[in-house]
This record gives structure tokens, C-alpha cells and sequence, in this order.
């Protein structure tokens, strides 16, 4: 079944845990990170195969490799990638180098086991992109937690335990309903291979079920209003690198979670639970927004922006159309690139003035002008300014919203004007406060120009130029507009309410 | 020499700006005249077709039409930045050679532009970069005067934008053609009403005699070829043949020269002149046969030529004495014979003296005037000639060069020399074409069948000199020259706007300020509220839940362990209990 000489996507998840046990031979904090940056960027190299011969028209899945793994139970090695997972994988392994500069001279101890949480965690999340069997995708997924769980354990601020236990216990809550579904597609449609399942008709009794034990996972994941708590304590305590990683790959999981699973799978489900989706996705986006305007820590800030973004991504895939999938996709993306860059300048602060308050940060705009032209440019891009990739996200979002239904494209106006609001309120502060805490602050060096200048290029480029990213999508979602359009109308919906049907049976095992 | 294709000359003017802030050093000076040259090897070496020709949404934008009519007018304008450039050689201010490259190149655009759109963009260039060349002189009344200036100038771009957009809308094209001047429609006169902000005609003028005196030395000799001269060229091109230019024109050569004949400052007499002379071409214009034209166009080259000399001259004494008002000179030919002698063939061009250039153009759109007729228009373009005799030829130098003997206790600046260069240089060519007219007439759009130097109109200009000159004399105590400045269309304007600000702004800036107060005290303070109200639920409310749960069953837990006590009978006494309670749940509901 494979297209390439060799198999791509198996050396992109093995090649960072097989260079992960390279560390142990070590010595010295310097070597380790020298090494970790030689590998990302070899992993990044490694990648290359997957640009040039990714086939931009077709919307099947690419790159695909598979065989048995536990034949008596059907589980199987299958891996695959298509359009709504290739920039997921990409985005993956570009965090990985700039993760490895940011954390330069952020972590000072136990810099060996830092970066092989780093390698452990960019497999087990290229695993959870382009995995196609669902306990597959249930080990990767499970297996990204403990990394992250160390990441901020021991790593973190001075609320570690609580942050670590919070976002640990959460995601485990979750994937408990994951596991509970996995299970239940396999008796019901008799494999674990996603491909096949999509293919299966489900009844809609099953896929109520099914999609609301999917749907809490990711939820959580996303996070979805109101299963968000974890995300703010978690990324204030974590570092940089934590926080980094988080945001820009850790969140799009669930979101990937809704395309490659909920919609397709659950059809008939989905179209059915749309409203209450689209409501709680627009709750999210103002919810979000408005407590990031309540906030002083400029960390807490942006994760609550997260929460409002990842609302905008959520609405789009719930609206079912062209657009709104398109604009969902896009602000997974943009959300990585600019989220990512605004994490990694709060690190570069954070390095300086040694807090995270927005009061201890003030009036650096004369003198850190390169810091504040990054930060403004990240800063506009976080609020869609035109020009800018937020930009191409949001307002896909918004066509889509508006093609929908007028109202909930009114709806989410307040959102996108609250975003700009907290943006600004921290921009204005950073760049022209009082300065109160301003010690001789060097500006930016290299290595910082370098970590900002590579997501920066990106969030212009796609902002001006989105044509390319357009072209790898397009395909897989128009395909997946039509099968879950199709898959809805199939499976009828049948007469008995599926929690009637629920509390009857239960009824019936009282009796 | 050719050039492939076409050399746009505005591009090495646009280049030269964009590198003035690089240059270092004290030779960068002589960048400044490499576009110039350009310009003129590209207009006298340009073949005729359209080039750089570019497709833009659905329409066609021509950023090079070369044809006979754009290319006479780039041909002096080349010369002229030229002229212009070498007199600004002495300044050391980048930013004015800058605003001055940008303004050549902006009109250089206005005359090869094919489309609407493409000349609007270089309408609008020159527009703000000759507002520099006046702000630029850094004077208090400079400032004031070129914010008029800039603002006039926005509002005529803006009905010549409306214009085009318009007439996109009703006939989709944006080709710049010319129109039917019976079928003019109100499209046309918008854009109409654009370029005559440009050109000055009465009563859009003032903001011409307002600024020019207020621009730099160096600036207004710029400001005086590009400005009027790119509007009578998209006249010519557009509008020719529309009566109304016709009456408006001669009304404009009236109206200047009365206004020149009673002002003070030597530029501002200047600058009324080009109201008038403007006029005669204008006229031309809209009596549209090809002699008009021919003359109108003539007429236009000629002027950009002495006029920039009589703007140069007087820049020099203005320059070297300190002051232009006429009250305050007098007595200077002993200190400067030089600039007398250059300034007096400005003079005499412009007054239409046989053997200058002034007079092989002029009166060829008089001529053309009565030919076809206009009798009352010939006339009143003759009346314009005297009044520019009288004022120009006479009152300045008599007021400035002699009167009355200089003040002993006056001191001159030292003229640089390349500003005489720059005066050689033009006056030589005022006299060139006034000897030899075929170099002018062999530019022209149309074959001239026209012949100066004839009796008859050697015995008019005679006539006519010598007349004004007699009247001069008898009335020289009489038109002395008096400080103040005379009421124009300019306080109309600025009438206007200050009742716009006063019923208009005032209030609205009122209201404004209030609804700013109730959006801060109101508006901000809710939003911050109810984020801090969030924030608090978000803490207190969603994480007690949460984080409850998870305590809860931490509890649940520790208190199952405080259960495991490792004594039988504790657990047998539970097993009795629990028993108990379960018979009693079933005994009850059973």
C-alpha cells in the first residue's frame, strides 16, 4: 500500500522517540540541547517527502501504510494522512525546533528529561494526526499525556500539582468515554479502521451515543466551554516550551478529533446535536473573551483567548459548509502559528522581569522595540487583522456563519470586537505603560530573532498569500461535507427519542 | 539613441526620491540631475504608440500613451526639470528635492496616463508632494498656506474621482478620451470641474496666488510649470471644444492681470499672471479648432519656459534682498544688473514683445480666436495682453529695479551660481523660439499654417507696447504699490470653512465628546465589570465543580480507607447494617 520508497510517516513518528533514547548518552546541558535541535530539524528535513509528494487534488488518504499489529482482535498498524491532517503534522514538527530555542536558557534543570519529553511528545502527536486505526490513535493519544504531564509537574510554575493534576485528570475523564466508543464501533461496525467505519452506516440511536462519548473527549480537549478550567491553570504554570506545545498542537487534537471522527462517523448525530454545538461554541468565543479581558496575568490572558479561538474553530466545523470547515481548518492553524509566537514572547519576558504580571511588564515599546513589533504583529494577527492569517480563519468563519444563518454570524460580531478589546488593552500596556520594573532589559538577540521571525513569516504569508493552504484542504473537506450531508440523510431518524430509548432500557434492567 | 520600448520618465524621478535618503556625502548633488536628462534623451528619442499597457480587474490601465499631444507637453516638462533642478542645486534639504522629484514624476504620470485610473494616482501624487514643496519653505504663514493648499487640492481629486467612478459605472471603461462636447454628461462635468481646480479657473483659483508665494524659492519655479500646464494638458486631451472653457479662459486672462496689476508681493503678481496666461490657454481649449489648440498648446510651452524665468528671478531677488513686496525694493538694478537683464526677457516674453517666445504663441490664439469668430473673446484676450504689459512688463522692475534710489544700509545674500545657469538656460530658449518658432511649432498636435512675423502683427504688438508703456508713465504716481493683500476668492473659501466648522464640526465634536464620556463611564466600565464578573465565576463557580468533584472523591476515598479497620467485628457490624437497610429499602418499595 505504500506510495514512497519508504514509509514516511512511521520514520516521522519513530525518529524523535528512537533519538529521545540517544539523550541518555549524553553529557552536559548544552550537548543535549544542540542535539535536540539537530533532530528537530532533521525530523523537519524528514518531512520533506511528505511536501513533495503529497497529491494537492485527491481527497483519499495518502502516504498510507498498513498491517496487522494484534491480528485476534483486528487491531492494526494504519497509518494515513489527507488534507485535513497534513497541516496538523506539518505544524507539528515545525513547533518542535522553535519549542527547543525558546527553551534555550528558560530551563536550567534536569535539561536531559526536558527534551526527551519534548521528542516524546512530537511522536505521540504525529501519531494522534495520522493515525487510522482507532486503538491506534487511543495508544498515541493517551501517550501524549504523560509527557505533557511531566512537562508541567516538573517544569512548571509554583501551582505545578494542582495545574498537572487538573489538566491530567480532565483529559483522563475524557478519554475514559474515548475508550467506551472505540469499543462500541468495534461491535457495531466490526473494525477498527477508520476508513472502513466511515464507509458504515450507523442507527441513529447508535450514534447519539456514540458522538456525545466522542463529543465529551474532544470537548474537553478543544477545551469547549464550559470543560475549560484546566486550560488557563495549565498554561500558566507550564513552561514556556508547555505552553507552546499546548496551544498550538495539544488543542487542535480535539478539533481534528470532530473532523476526523465525529462528523463522518456520527453523521446523523452530528447534524442533530449542530445547534447545541454551534450555541456552546459561540458561549465559548464570548466567554472567553470577555474573562480574558478580566485577567492581569498576561499568560491567563492569552489562554482564555484560546478558548475564544478554538470557539471560532468548533462553530466552523458545526456550520457543515464549505467555508466554515475551511475556516475551521485555517484557524487550527493560525491558532498554532499565533498563539505559538505569543506563548514563546511571554517566555522571552517572562526570562527578563521574571513575571508574568501585565503590571511588572510595562512601557517596554522604547525600550524593546523589536520585542513590540513582534508582539504587535502576533497581537493583530490574534484579533483577524486584515492582512494578517487570523484574518483568512475568522472571516471564512464568518461567511460560512453568515451563509448559515445571519443570526449566528451576529452573534459572534461582539466576539471578534471583545478579542480585539483584551488584545489591545495588553498590547497598549506593554508597549506604552509606565514603565515600573524596566532594568536595563537587553532587547531581543539571535536566537530570540530567530524562534519569533520563523512563525512571523508565516502569519504574513498566509495572511496575504493563502492560495497554497487552501489547495491541501480543499479536497478532503469537500469530500467530508458530502459524506456527512449524505450520512445524515441515509439514517433516518426513528420515532422513539434516544434517551427514551435509554431510559426504558434501564427500566428494563431494574426489572 | 533608442530606448526599447519606452522609458517611463517618471520612474527615474520616483527612483531618485526613494534613494535621496540614502545618499551620503557632499557630490549626491549631481544625482539630481541624471532623471532630467533622462527625461529629455526619453522625450526627444520616444516613438509614438502606447506602452506599458496593464490588465487590472477586467480593465485595461495605459501608463505610457505617446502621442503628439502628451509627448509636447513631457518634452517641456523635461526641460524644465531640468531648469528647475540645476536651480535648486545649492539647497541642501533632501526632503524638498524628494517632494520636488516626486511632484515631476507625479505630472510626467498625469501626461502619459491612457486611463482615468492611472492619472487619477499620479493626480493625487503631485497634489500632496507640491503640498511639501510649500510646507517646506517652514514659515508660519507657509504652513497655513499649504494645508489650503492640500485641502483645495483634495477636494478638486475628489470630484474628478467621483467623476471617473461615476462614468465607470455608466459606460465601464476607465479610458481617458476625449468627449463630446455637445453630449457632455454630469460625469464629465465632475471630472471637469477637477481639472479646472488645477488649471485656476475663476472661481476655483485663489488657492494659487494663496500658496505659491508661500513655497520655496526652488518650489514655486517647480509649482509654476507642473501644476496649471498637467491640468491644460488633460483639458486639451479630454475636453477640448466645450464653449464654456472658452468664456471662462478669457474671463481668467481678464481677471488675473486686474488682480496682478493692483498686488504688492512680486510672486504674488506672478501667480496671478499664471491665472491669466492660463486663461489664454484654457480659452484656446474650449474654442477647440486646431489653431486654438495649436496656440493653447503653444502658448502652454512658452509659459512653463518664461515663466519659470520671471519665477526664477524673482526668487533670486527674494532670495538675495530677503522680501518680494514691492514696497520694500527699488533701486536694484545697480546691485543686481544681472537678474534685471534675465528677468526683463521674462518680461518681455510674457508681455508678447516680437523676438521672444511669448509672442509666436500668444498671438496665435488670439488670431485663432477671431477666426473662428469669437470677436468678444478676441478682444478680452487682447485687453489681458495690455494688462500683462503694464504689470509684468512695467510696474515689477520699474517698483523693484528703480523708483527709488536702494537702502544704503541693505545687504544681499550671495546668489549661487548655478541659480544663474538655471536663468541662462531659460532665457536663452525664451529667445530661441522667439527667433526661430519653428522649434516650437514642429512639436505641435496639429500642422501650423501660422506665421508670427507678419506686418501686421508686428504693427499690433508695436501698438500695443508702446501704448501701455505711455499709459504707464502718465499713471506712475498713481498705481505705487501698497502692503496688504487684496480680497480674492480665497476668503470666500476660507469663509466656508470656517462656518463649516462652526455649524458642523462644533456640535458634532460636542456631541461626540459627551457620547465618549457616557461610552467610558457607561460602555467601558460594564465591559470591565462583567469581565471581572466572569473571571470571578470562572474561578470560583466552573472550578468549584470541577475541582469539587475531584475532592469529593478524594474524600469518598479516604473516608472508604478510615472504614478498612482490619477488625472483623466492625466489618460484620457494617454487614448487619447495610443488610438491614437494604430489607428495609425493599420491604418499603416492594
Amino acid at each position: 500500500m505504500q506510495e514512497f520508497a519508504y514509509p514516511v510517516l512511521t520514520v516521522l513518528v519513530f525518529f524523535p522517540l528512537l533519538s529521545a533514547v540517544g539523550l541518555f548518552f549524553l553529557k552536559g546541558d548544552n550537548t543535549v540541547r544542540v542535539y535536540t535541535l539537530g533532530v528537530s530539524i532533521i525530523e523537519l528535513a524528514l518531512s520533506f517527502p511528505l511536501f513533495a509528494g503529497f497529491k494537492l487534488e485527491s481527497a483519499a488518504f495518502q502516504f498510507v501504510e498498513r498491517m496487522d499489529w494484534v491480528k485476534q482482535w483486528g487491531v492494526e498498524y494504519y497509518l494515513g494522512t489527507d488534507g485535513i491532517s497534513f497541516l496538523m503534522v506539518v505544524l507539528t514538527i515545525a513547533v518542535l525546533p522553535l519549542c527547543v530555542l525558546c527553551s534555550w536558557t528558560y530551563i536550567q534543570t534536569r535539561v536531559k528529561e526536558f527534551h526527551f519529553c519534548l521528542l516524546f511528545m512530537t511522536a505521540a502527536c504525529v501519531g494522534v494526526f495520522t493515525a487510522l486505526d482507532l486503538v491506534l490513535f487511543y495508544v498515541f493519544w493517551e501517550a501524549m499525556l504523560v509527557p505533557m504531564y511531566l512537562l508541567i509537574a516538573v517544569w512548571g510554575g509554583p501551582e505545578k500539582r494542582y495545574a498537572s493534576l487538573k489538566f491530567f485528570l480532565y483529559t483522563l475523564a475524557g478519554s475514559a468515554l474515548l475508550l467506551v466508543a472505540i469499543v462500541a464501533f468495534r461491535i457495531a461496525g466490526g473494525t477498527f479502521a477508520i476508513p472502513e467505519l466511515m464507509e458504515q452506516n450507523f442507527t441513529f440511536n447508535f450514534q447519539f451515543w456514540a458522538f456525545l462519548a466522542l463529543a465529551l473527549a474532544f470537548a474537553i480537549k478543544v477545551p469547549m466551554f464550559p470543560f475549560h478550567t484546566w486550560l488557563p491553570a495549565a498554561h500558566v504554570q507550564a513552561p514556556t516550551a508547555g505552553s507552546v506545545i499546548l496551544a498550538s498542537v495539544l488543542l487542535k487534537m480535539g478539533t481534528y478529533g470532530f473532523l476526523r471522527f465525529n462528523l463522518p462517523l456520527t453523521p446523523a448525530a452530528s447534524e442533530y446535536f449542530a445547534p447545541f454545538m454551534i450555541a456552546i461554541s459561540i458561549t465559548g468565543i464570548l466567554y472567553g473573551g470577555i474573562v480574558a479581558l478580566g485577567q492581569n496575568d498576561i499568560k491567563k490572558v492569552i489562554a482564555y483567548s484560546s478558548v475564544g479561538h478554538m470557539g471560532f474553530v468548533t462553530l466552523g466545523i458545526f456550520l457543515f459548509n464549505q467555508r466554515g470547515l475551511e475556516g475551521a481548518l485555517f484557524q487550527m492553524l493560525n491558532h498554532g502559528i499565533t498563539t505559538g509566537g505569543l506563548f514563546m514572547m511571554i517566555g522571552a519576558v517572562y526570562e527578563r522581569s521574571h513575571s508574568r504580571e501585565l503590571d511588572d511588564n510595562l512601557g517596554l515599546g522604547k525600550y524593546m522595540p523589536a520585542y513590540m513589533f513582534f508582539w504587535g504583529l502576533f497581537a493583530l494577527s490574534s484579533f483577524g487583522f486584515p492582512g494578517t492569517n487570523s484574518f483568512v480563519g475568522e472571516i471564512l468563519v464568518f461567511v460560512g456563519a453568515f451563509e448559515q444563518n445571519p443570526w449566528i454570524g451576529a452573534l459572534m460580531v461582539p466576539g471578534a470586537m471583545v478579542a480585539a478589546a483584551y488584545m489591545l488593552r495588553v498590547s497598549l500596556k506593554l508597549a506604552w505603560g509606565r514603565p515600573t520594573s524596566w532594568k536595563e532589559w537587553p532587547d531581543l538577540n539571535l536566537r530570540e530573532w530567530t524562534y519569533l521571525v520563523i512563525p512571523a513569516v508565516f502569519v504574513l504569508y498566509i495572511g496575504l498569500a493563502p492560495g497554497l493552504c487552501f489547495k491541501v484542504m480543499d479536497a478532503s473537506l469537500i469530500k467530508l461535507e458530502k459524506d456527512v450531508k449524505e450520512g445524515a440523510r441515509v439514517v433516518a431518524m426513528e420515532k422513539e427519542k434516544p434517551a427514551e430509548v435509554a431510559l426504558n432500557s434501564l427500566k428494563g434492567i431494574i426489572k | 539613441m533608442t530606448i526599447n520600448g519606452f522609458l517611463h520618465p517618471a520612474l527615474a524621478f520616483i527612483a531618485l526620491a526613494m534613494a535621496l535618503p540614502f545618499f551620503r556625502g557632499k557630490q549626491w548633488k549631481w544625482f539630481l540631475l541624471i532623471p532630467p536628462v533622462i527625461a529629455i534623451a526619453v522625450v526627444f528619442t520616444a516613438t509614438l504608440g502606447n506602452f506599458g499597457v496593464i490588465p487590472y480587474l477586467g480593465n485595461v490601465l495605459v501608463l505610457g500613451r505617446v502621442d503628439k499631444l502628451s509627448l509636447v507637453f513631457a518634452n517641456v516638462f523635461a526641460i524644465q526639470s531640468l531648469i528647475g533642478m540645476i536651480y535648486a542645486l545649492h539647497m541642501d534639504d533632501k526632503a524638498h528635492h524628494a517632494a520636488a522629484a516626486l511632484y515631476v514624476a507625479g505630472s510626467f504620470g498625469c501626461v502619459f496616463a491612457g486611463d482615468y485610473l492611472s492619472l487619477f494616482i499620479f493626480w493625487e501624487l503631485m497634489a500632496v508632494a507640491s503640498t511639501f514643496l510649500v510646507w517646506l519653505h517652514r514659515t508660519k504663514t507657509s504652513s497655513a498656506a499649504g494645508f489650503r493648499y492640500f485641502l483645495f487640492h483634495m477636494l478638486g481629486g475628489l470630484f474628478l474621482l467621483g467623476g471617473l467612478l461615476l462614468r465607470y459605472s455608466e459606460i465601464g471603461t476607465f479610458a481617458f478620451l476625449p468627449v463630446d462636447p455637445q453630449g457632455m454628461e454630469y460625469y464629465d462635468w465632475l471630472i471637469l470641474i477637477g481639472f479646472c481646480v488645477n488649471a485656476a479657473v475663476v472661481p476655483l483659483h485663489a488657492w494659487l496666488p494663496d500658496a505659491y508665494p508661500e513655497a520655496t524659492i526652488p518650489g514655486a519655479v517647480f509649482m509654476c510649470a507642473f501644476t496649471t500646464k498637467t491640468a491644460v494638458y488633460v483639458l486639451a486631451r479630454g475636453f477640448s471644444g466645450v464653449y464654456a472653457l472658452a468664456v471662462a479662459g478669457t474671463f481668467m486672462a481678464v481677471y488675473g492681470v486686474l488682480y496682478a496689476s493692483m498686488e504688492n508681493n512680486a510672486r504674488r503678481i506672478l501667480s496671478y499672471h499664471i491665472v491669466s496666461q492660463v486663461g489664454y490657454m484654457v480659452a484656446g481649449i474650449g474654442i477647440g479648432s486646431a489653431m486654438c489648440i495649436n496656440g493653447a498648446v503653444a502658448h502652454a510651452y512658452a509659459h512653463i519656459l518664461y515663466k519659470g524665468l520671471l519665477f526664477m528671478s524673482v526668487g533670486t531677488v527674494l532670495f538675495a534682498v530677503g522680501t518680494a513686496d514691492l514696497d520694500k525694493l527699488g533701486g536694484l538694478v545697480g546691485k543686481m544688473p544681472v537678474v534685471m537683464l534675465l528677468y526683463m526677457v521674462g518680461a518681455v516674453s510674457i508681455s508678447g514683445m516680437p523676438l521672444f517666445n511669448g509672442f509666436v504663441s500668444k498671438t496665435m490664439t488670439i488670431t485663432g480666436a477671431a477666426e473662428s469668430h469669437h470677436t468678444l473673446l478676441a478682444v478680452g484676450l487682447e485687453i489681458a495682453a495690455v494688462g500683462t504689459f503694464l504689470s509684468v512688463g512695467i510696474k515689477l522692475p520699474y517698483f523693484a529695479f528703480w523708483n527709488k534710489p536702494a537702502k544704503t544700509d541693505i545687504k544681499l545674500n550671495p546668489i549661487p551660481k548655478n541659480m544663474y545657469v538655471a536663468m541662462g538656460i531659460a532665457a536663452f530658449l525664451c529667445f530661441a523660439q522667439g527667433v526661430y518658432p519653428q522649434m516650437l511649432y514642429k512639436l505641435l498636435p496639429f500642422p501650423v499654417e501660422y506665421h508670427p512675423y507678419t506686418a501686421w502683427h508686428l504693427l499690433q504688438a508695436a501698438m500695443l507696447l508702446s501704448f501701455t508703456g505711455a499709459g504707464f508713465w502718465i499713471m506712475r504716481k498713481v498705481i505705487v504699490p501698497h502692503y496688504g493683500r487684496n480680497l480674492d476668492f480665497d476668503k470666500l473659501y476660507r469663509f466656508i470653512g470656517n462656518m463649516g466648522l462652526l455649524l458642523v464640526c462644533r456640535p458634532i465634536a460636542w456631541a461626540d465628546s459627551i457620547w465618549t464620556t457616557a461610552y467610558r463611564v457607561i460602555g467601558l466600565k460594564w465591559l470591565m465589570d462583567s469581565a471581572a464578573g466572569s473571571s470571578w465565576f470562572d474561578r470560583t463557580g466552573i472550578d468549584t465543580v470541577v475541582d469539587g468533584t475531584a475532592y469529593t472523591v478524594r474524600n469518598v476515598g479516604k473516608a472508604g480507607a478510615r472504614i478498612q479497620t482490619g477488625r472483623l467485628q466492625d466489618y460484620l457490624g457494617l454487614a448487619v447494617v447495610i443488610a438491614l437497610c437494604v430489607y428495609g429499602l425493599v420491604w418499603y418499595f416492594g
